[in-house]
C-alpha cells in the first residue's frame, strides 16, 4: 500500500458563526419541549376520545354538535386513525392491547370487528342501547355490527358498491339496466362500445371487496364454515361459487376493458377512468357522484359527463342468482377499557341519531344505515342515487366474519392478484393451502 | 489525518505500555474519566438495541399473537423452521440481495462519476454542485418515494407522456404493474436518494490519494485511465470499502420506499417489510420476531464478511495507523 | 482552461444539479396541482393552485399536519440535542484520552449503525406500552438516539482529533485560568464540529419512518413522515396525492435551508465521521 505522508488539509470550517448558531438551536430545544408540557386538558367534564377514519371533516362536525347537544356531560375530542382500514386496525389493536383507556369510541370498519369483540376490546352493548340503535337499521349493517349472534358495535354509516354506468353508453349498448344485469352482459357491452369497465385489481383490501361480491354472488363464501378457533375455519374458495367467482374476475380481467392498471386499480382511480371518454362501466362507491361534481366545479369535467352516471343494484355472477354488493362502512365501537362506556354509548347514539347520518350522507357522501335517512328530501337532493344505496345495502353480503380476517384477506389477496393471471383449476386450491397453512402459524404471510 | 504542522494531539493517544507506576497511576484515573465521559452514551446506544434484540429473540421462541396473550406458549425454534422452510422468505431475502446488488453497483459508479466531477470541478460551480448533490441526502426518504411514486403512477404521473419515445414505455405503462418495472422505480428512488452519500465518502478518499503520485505517473507518460488502475484506485480502496459497507447493510435494511410504492405487491417484499407485516400487520409477535432476529444475523453476517473477507479495515480508514 | 472546457464543466454541472433536484421540482410542481388537475399526465400544473397547501394548515389535513409538524420539530430537536451532549463526553473522552474501552465504543456505535431497525420495533413497542412511553415525546426521542448517537460519536470525535488541544495549556501558560483557557480556546475549535454534527444527526432523526408509524398512534407523538400517509382525499376512497404533495414539500423546506447554509460543513461533518471517524 502506497503510503499518504502528505494527504491535503481540509479545510478547517468557521467557528464563531456556528456557536451561535448551536446556542439558537438550544434555545430552540427548550422553547419547544416548554411547548409540549402545556396541552393537557383541565378535567372536570369528562373528555371522550373518538378515533376517527379520516374523512372530509363530517365526524369532527359531528363530534361537536354532539358535544354541543350533551350540555356539559361530556365533551368528545376526535383522533384522526390512517387512511387504509387494515392500518387502522393496526394502530387501534396495538393500543387496545396495551389496555389503553384513553380509547373511548373508535370507527370501526365491520370486518374488523369480530376481531375487536373476540379479544374482549369491546365494552358490551346495554341492552336498551342496542334495542335502540338497530331500530329501522339495514339488515347488512347489522350484520356487520354483530359477532357470535350479538351486537357488539353500534351502526353508523353503511357503503355499498353500486354498478356506475354511462347512460348513453348503456343505450347504445341495447342493455336494459332496468332489468338486473350479469358480468357477461357488461363485459359484452363495454367490448362493443369499447369502453372501460371499472373495477378494483390492487393488491389491497378492495381486491377481496370484490371477490366476495361475486362468490357470494355465486352462492358461496369465501369461508364455508366459520370457528373461533382458526385451525378449524373451513374455506369455501374450491367449491363450485368459489370457482365460478375466479373465473368470473379473471375474465373481466381479461376482457381487454379493463384500462392498463387493473393491478393497481385501486377505488379512486377506477373513478378517474369512469370520468374519462372512454368510460362505461364501474362498480364503485357511491363518492364517485360527488367527486364528479368536484371536478366539474374544478373545471376538468363537462357537466354532461355527469348527467351521464346513472347507478344501478350491482351485477351478478348469474342471470338466476341475485347479486351481493359489497358492504362496508363504519360502526361504532366502545373501548372495553375507557372509564366512560355509558357517557361512551349515550355519546354514539347521538353520533348515529337520524339528523346526523343525514349530515354525514349529503355533506361527506357516506351512506346512512338507517333506511329512514332515504326518505329525507334534502339527501334525495344531494344523492339522487339514494334509492338504489338503500336497495343494495338490503341485497349487501358482508365479507367473512372471522378474528383472523387479516390473515384470511390477505392470503387471498397474494394468491388473486394479479387478477388476470388467475387459474380456477389452481388458484382457489393454491388460496386455500396458504390461508389454512397461515391460519396454523406454519407460513409467512 | 491532518498535517504535522502541529504535534499529534500530545502524548496521551500513544498507547501506554511500559508498567511504570507514574504511568499507570495516570493510566488508571484517565481511564476512569475516559469511562465516566463516554459511558452515558455508550449505556444509552446498548440500552435502545441491545435489551430489544434480546427481547425480540426471546420473543422468538414462543407462539405469541398480540391480541391472545393468553394462549402463548413456548415453542422454542420452530419459528425459526416455518420462516426457513417458506419460499416467501426466500423470495424476499432474494429481492433483498436483488435490491442491494443493483442499487449499490449503480451507486458506486454513479457516486464515483459524482466525486471526480466535484474534484476536479471549477470553484465557481463547486458549491452549488455540493448544494445540489447534498439535497437527496437531506431528503426524507418517504418523501423521495413519495415523488418518485407520483412521477410513475399511471395517473397522476409524466413519466408516461414524457418518455413515450422510449421502446417499451407509453401511456398506459402500469410501473407498478408488474415485478421488474416496481423494482426498477424502488430502485431508481434509492439510488437517487443515497448516490450523494456515496460519492461524498468516495471524494473524501479521492483527496487522500497522493498528489505526488498522480504527477510523478503523468510524468512517466501514464495515460488517465493508467494513472486510475494504478494511483487512484489503490490508494482509495479503504473509502471504496466503507462506503460498500455501509451502502450494503443500508440497502439490505431497505423499507419505506417499498412501504410507499408497492406495499409489498407483485413480490416486492423485502426482508424488513417481511418483518414489519408478521408483527405489526398480523401482530404474531413470535413469528414476527423471528424474521426480525433473522434479518439481524444477515446483518451481522454481511458487516463480518465485509471486515473479514474483504479486509475492510476501518482504523486504516480512518486513518488510524 | 480553455472555454470549451469549461463549457464542458458547466454543462456537466448543470446536468448534476439536474439530475439531484429533478425529484424535489416535481413534487413542488405537484402540490400546487388543484385535485381535479392532478391527472393532467405533465409535469407543470395547467393552473397553479395553492389549494393543497390550504387543505394541510387550515382545512381537512391541518389537525393532522400542524401537530405533526409541531411534533417532528420538538421529538428531532430534543433528540439531536441529546445526542449532542452524549456524544461530545464520549468524543472528547476518544479523541483526548486514552483508555481501554475506546475501541470497543466505536466498535458499538459502528454496530448500533448498522442495526436494522425494525428488528428492535416490536419489543421496544412491548416495552413501551408496559412502561407508559408509547405514543410519547420520549417514547420516540429515546429509540431516535440509536440512530444519532453512533453518527454523532463517530463525526464528532473525528472533529476532536483535529483539534489542537495543547493550545489550552499554552493558553494557561500565558495567564489564562482554566475556565478561561477552555472557554476562549477550545470552544471556539470544537464548536464547528458540535454544530455539523448537530445538522447531520438531525437529519437522521427528520428521516426516521418505521419508529413514526410503530410507535405513535395520535397526534400526541405522530411526526410528519408518519402522518404523510394519513392524509385523506375528499372522501375515504379518494387518493390524497395533493395534500401529501404540499406536507411533502414543507417538510422539505427546514432540510433544503440547512444544505444550503451549511453545506461546506455538512460535507466535512459526514466525510469525516465516516472515514476518518
Amino acid at each position: 500500500m502506497p503510503s499518504t505522508e502528505f494527504p491535503p488539509r481540509r479545510a478547517r470550517t468557521g467557528r464563531s458563526r456556528g456557536l451561535r448558531a448551536l446556542g439558537a438551536g438550544a434555545a430552540a430545544v427548550v422553547l419547544a419541549s416548554g411547548l409540549a408540557a402545556c396541552g393537557s386538558d383541565d378535567g372536570g367534564v369528562p373528555v371522550l376520545n373518538w378515533y376517527i377514519n379520516p374523512d372530509s371533516g363530517g365526524q369532527a362536525e359531528i363530534a361537536s354538535r354532539c358535544t354541543d347537544a350533551a350540555e356539559g356531560r361530556y365533551t368528545i375530542s376526535t383522533s384522526v386513525l390512517p387512511r387504509e382500514a387494515s392500518a387502522q386496525r393496526e394502530q387501534l389493536v396495538r393500543r387496545l392491547a396495551a389496555n389503553d383507556a384513553s380509547i373511548d369510541i373508535m370507527s370501526l370498519d365491520p370486518p374488523f370487528i369480530p376481531e375487536f369483540a373476540q379479544a374482549g376490546f369491546l365494552a358490551p352493548v346495554p341492552d336498551d342501547v342496542a334495542q335502540r340503535v338497530t331500530e329501522d337499521v339495514v339488515d347488512s349493517a347489522i350484520a356487520g355490527s354483530t359477532w357470535d349472534d350479538e351486537l357488539v358495535t353500534v351502526p353508523f354509516w353503511a357503503n355499498t358498491q353500486l354498478l356506475w354506468y354511462r347512460t348513453s353508453v348503456a343505450e347504445a349498448a341495447g342493455l336494459d339496466m332496468s332489468q338486473p344485469v350479469t358480468w357477461d352482459q357488461i363485459v359484452q357491452a363495454a367490448q362493443d362500445q369499447d369502453v372501460l369497465i371499472g373495477v378494483q385489481g390492487i393488491r389491497a383490501e378492495a381486491l377481496t371487496v370484490w371477490f366476495n361480491a361475486l362468490i357470494e354472488s355465486a352462492g358461496g363464501s369465501i369461508i364455508a364454515e366459520n370457528s373461533t378457533d382458526p385451525e378449524e375455519i373451513q374455506l369455501g374458495l374450491t367449491s363450485e361459487a368459489g370457482v365460478r367467482a375466479a373465473e368470473v374476475m379473471r375474465d373481466i380481467s381479461n376482457s381487454g376493458q379493463v384500462g392498463p392498471a387493473l393491478s393497481t386499480a385501486n377505488e379512486d382511480s377506477t373513478a378517474t377512468g369512469f370520468e374519462s371518454d372512454q368510460g362505461g362501466f364501474m362498480v364503485n362507491y357511491p363518492f364517485v357522484y360527488p367527486r364528479g361534481l368536484a371536478a366539474v366545479e374544478a373545471g376538468t369535467l363537462d357537466q354532461a359527463t355527469v348527467d351521464d352516471y346513472a347507478a344501478t343494484v350491482y351485477p351478478r355472477v348469474d342471470a338466476d342468482t341475485e347479486a351481493a354488493p359489497p358492504y362496508g362502512g363504519i360502526n361504532l365501537g366502545v373501548g372495553a377499557f375507557s372509564e366512560h362506556p355509558e357517557l361512551a354509548y349515550e355519546a354514539t347514539e347521538c353520533i348515529t341519531s337520524t339528523e346526523n347520518q343525514a349530515y354525514y350522507f349529503t355533506s361527506n357522501g357516506n351512506p346512512a344505515s338507517d333506511s329512514t335517512v332515504y326518505e329525507d328530501p334534502e339527501v334525495l337532493e344531494a344523492f339522487p342515487q339514494a334509492p338504489v344505496i338503500l336497495e343494495s345495502l338490503e341485497l349487501a353480503a358482508p365479507r367473512p366474519q372471522t378474528p383472523y380476517y387479516s390473515e384470511v384477506s390477505g392470503g387471498l389477496q397474494r394468491e388473486y392478484h394479479p387478477t388476470a393471471s388467475i387459474d380456477p383449476e389452481q388458484t382457489p386450491q393454491d388460496a386455500t393451502e396458504l390461508i389454512e397453512a397461515v391460519l396454523r402459524k406454519e407460513q409467512l404471510l | 489525518m491532518s498535517t504535522t504542522t502541529l504535534p499529534p494531539a500530545g502524548k496521551r493517544t500513544e498507547p501506554v505500555s511500559a508498567p511504570d507506576r507514574h504511568t499507570s497511576d495516570r493510566a488508571k484515573s484517565e481511564r476512569k474519566l475516559g469511562w465516566l465521559l463516554a459511558g452515558p452514551a455508550l449505556a444509552v446506544m446498548l440500552l435502545v438495541t441491545a435489551y430489544p434484540i434480546a427481547q425480540a429473540f426471546y420473543d422468538s421462541l414462543f407462539d405469541y399473537r398480540l391480541t391472545d396473550p393468553e394462549n402463548r406458549s413456548f415453542t422454542g425454534l420452530s419459528n425459526y423452521l416455518v420462516i426457513l422452510t417458506d419460499s416467501l422468505w426466500w423470495t424476499a431475502v432474494g429481492v433483498t440481495a436483488l435490491i442491494t446488488v443493483v442499487t449499490v453497483a449503480v451507486e458506486l459508479v454513479l457516486g464515483f462519476a459524482l466525486a471526480l466531477v466535484m474534484n476536479k470541478a471549477l470553484q465557481a460551480i463547486r458549491p452549488v454542485l455540493r448544494a445540489a448533490i447534498l439535497i437527496p441526502y437531506a431528503v426524507i426518504t418517504v418523501v423521495s418515494a413519495f415523488a418518485w411514486q407520483f412521477a410513475f403512477d399511471i395517473n397522476t404521473g409524466f413519466v408516461n407522456s414524457w418518455f413515450a419515445w422510449l421502446p417499451g414505455v407509453d401511456t398506459t405503462t402500469d410501473w407498478f404493474g408488474d415485478f421488474g418495472t416496481s423494482l426498477f422505480v424502488i430502485c431508481l428512488a434509492e439510488i437517487w436518494k443515497t448516490t450523494p452519500f456515496i460519492s461524498l465518502l468516495l471524494l473524501a478518499g479521492l483527496a487522500q490519494v497522493p498528489e505526488v503520485l498522480q504527477e510523478a505517473a503523468k510524468v512517466d507518460g501514464a495515460t488517465w485511465w493508467q494513472r486510475m488502475r494504478r494511483v487512484t484506485l489503490p490508494n482509495m480502496k479503504a473509502a471504496i470499502m466503507v462506503a460498500l459497507l455501509f451502502r450494503t447493510l443500508d440497502a439490505f435494511r431497505v423499507f419505506d420506499s417499498i412501504f410507499i410504492m408497492t406495499a409489498g405487491a407483485n413480490g416486492t417484499e423485502s426482508v424488513s417489510f417481511l418483518a414489519y407485516r408478521q408483527t405489526i400487520s398480523r401482530l404474531e409477535i413470535g413469528l414476527g420476531s423471528a424474521v426480525s432476529v433473522l434479518l439481524f444475523l444477515f446483518v451481522v453476517l454481511i458487516a463480518f464478511l465485509f471486515i473479514k473477507g474483504f479486509k475492510v479495515d476501518l482504523a486504516q480508514a480512518r486513518g488510524e495507523r | 482552461m480553455s472555454t470549451k472546457e469549461k463549457t464542458g464543466w458547466i454543462i456537466g454541472g448543470v446536468l448534476i444539479a439536474l439530475y439531484c433536484l429533478a425529484p424535489i421540482a416535481w413534487i413542488i410542481s405537484l402540490s400546487f396541482k388543484a385535485p381535479a388537475d392532478l391527472a393532467n399526465a405533465q409535469f407543470l400544473p395547467t393552473t397553479p393552485s395553492t389549494e393543497n397547501y390550504a387543505t394541510i394548515f387550515t382545512g381537512t389535513g391541518s389537525d393532522l399536519f400542524l401537530p405533526a409538524l409541531r411534533n417532528s420539530f420538538g421529538i428531532c430537536l430534543i433528540a439531536t440535542f441529546i445526542s449532542c451532549v452524549l456524544s461530545m463526553f464520549a468524543a472528547y473522552a476518544i479523541a483526548r484520552l486514552d483508555f481501554p474501552g475506546k475501541k470497543f465504543i466505536l466498535g458499538t456505535a459502528l454496530a448500533v449503525a448498522i442495526f436494522p431497525v425494525i428488528s428492535i420495533v416490536t419489543p421496544l413497542f412491548n416495552l413501551w406500552r408496559n412502561i407508559g412511553l408509547y405514543d410519547t415525546w420520549p417514547g420516540l426521542i429515546i429509540p431516535y438516539l440509536s440512530l444519532t448517537l453512533p453518527l454523532s460519536i463517530w463525526t464528532m470525535s473525528a472533529f476532536f482529533r483535529e483539534i489542537p488541544w495543547e493550545m489550552e495549556q499554552a493558553a494557561q501558560v500565558d495567564g489564562a485560568t482554566t475556565w478561561q483557557a477552555f472557554r476562549k480556546v477550545i470552544v471556539p475549535l470544537a464548536a464547528p464540529g458540535v454544530f455539523t454534527t448537530a445538522i447531520i444527526a438531525f437529519f437522521i432523526a427528520w428521516n426516521d419512518f418505521v419508529y413514526g408509524i410503530s410507535l405513535t398512534s395520535t397526534s400526541a407523538s405522530r411526526p410528519v413522515p408518519a402522518a404523510l400517509g394519513l392524509f385523506s382525499g375528499a372522501s375515504q376512497f379518494e387518493d390524497p396525492t395533493g395534500a401529501i404533495a404540499a406536507a411533502a414539500v414543507i417538510v422539505t423546506i427546514p432540510v433544503v435551508v440547512l444544505v444550503l447554509i451549511f453545506q461546506r460543513r455538512i460535507v466535512a461533518g459526514l466525510t469525516n465521521g465516516a472515514v476518518k471517524g
